[in-house]
């Protein structure tokens, strides 16, 4: 069983350990490019073993780069996106250590345009298969 | 008549609740049969013999040392096994088997895109005590 309170924030503590990168454990308001915001889950199955031994947890992280017609935001996103180095979303998230789950796996990332204030930014959109 | 949900079946191998690990599980049970067709009849004549059966399950593998799947059922592959299942979950006078039999086999597998998992196959030895839980 998990709370997701602490899933949201630990994953937004492990997230906080690369350099550079503005990190909110949850959609707080307005952004300030890079920043990775961790999303309430798009899916969330209990039962997936008897007793309520383990639940399913799929939660979005997005990572908000510059303008979207930025070189320099291609390339930073590109870091966030790659699967390895000190950048990568889903390599850092899988050498954390948790304890509000027992594993997390990044499965993939989609690329989408976020506006805000009337801005285009480059938005990664990362997904978590927790579980716990 | 009410249905059941199986999310709350319990299964105890060797005196430990594994339910937590566990996300299918099998109760067969079946008789020897033998054939006593005569001379005259039209159809086959049978009647039952003794009993027998098996038990399978599988789930979540899991890396809790002493109590998790492998830890608990892996050194067990050939012994003797005591069974409880309670296939409405626990509760007075809800339904519930104990029997005993000998673990089988027990088997891991590692997909590439997906959770480990785990699954075991029990041979019941002997009588299966079916009563309402006390």
């Amino acid at each position: 069983m998990v709370n997701l309170a602490d899933v949201m924030d630990q994953v937004a503590t492990q997230l906080d350990t690369i350099s550079g990168l503005r990190v909110m454990a949850w959609p707080a308001g307005s952004v300030s490019p890079p920043t990775a915001i961790v999303g309430y889950p798009d899916k969330y199955d209990f039962d997936a073993a008897y007793g309520r031994g383990a639940d399913i947890i799929s939660l979005p992280v997005v990572v908000v780069c510059g303008r979207a017609t930025d070189r320099t935001a291609r390339d930073a996103i590109g870091a966030y996106a790659n699967g390895s180095g000190a950048s990568s979303v889903k390599a850092v998230v899988e050498a954390g250590t948790y304890t509000a789950f027992d594993t997390v796996r990044v499965t993939g990332v989609d690329f989408d345009i976020y506006t805000e204030a009337g801005v285009s930014y480059l938005a990664a959109i990362f997904t978590l298969d927790i579980a716990g | 008549m009410a249905l059941v949900h199986g999310k709350n079946t319990v299964v105890k191998v060797a005196s430990t609740d594994i339910s937590t690990y566990v996300k299918t599980s099998d109760f067969e049970r079946e008789s020897d049969e033998s054939d006593l067709t005569t001379y005259g009849k039209s159809s086959h004549v049978v009647k039952g013999g003794l009993l027998g059966g098996k038990f399978t399950f599988s789930g979540n593998y899991d890396s809790t040392a002493v109590s998790g799947p492998r830890a608990l059922l892996e050194p067990l592959i050939g012994t003797e096994v005591a069974v409880i299942r309670q296939p409405e979950g626990a509760g007075t006078g809800k339904a519930q088997d104990s029997f005993s039999g000998n673990l089988k086999s027990y088997k891991e597998s590692n997909p590439v895109a997906d959770y480990v998992s785990f699954a075991c196959e029990i041979t019941i030895s002997g009588d299966v005590t079916t009563t309402a839980q006390t």
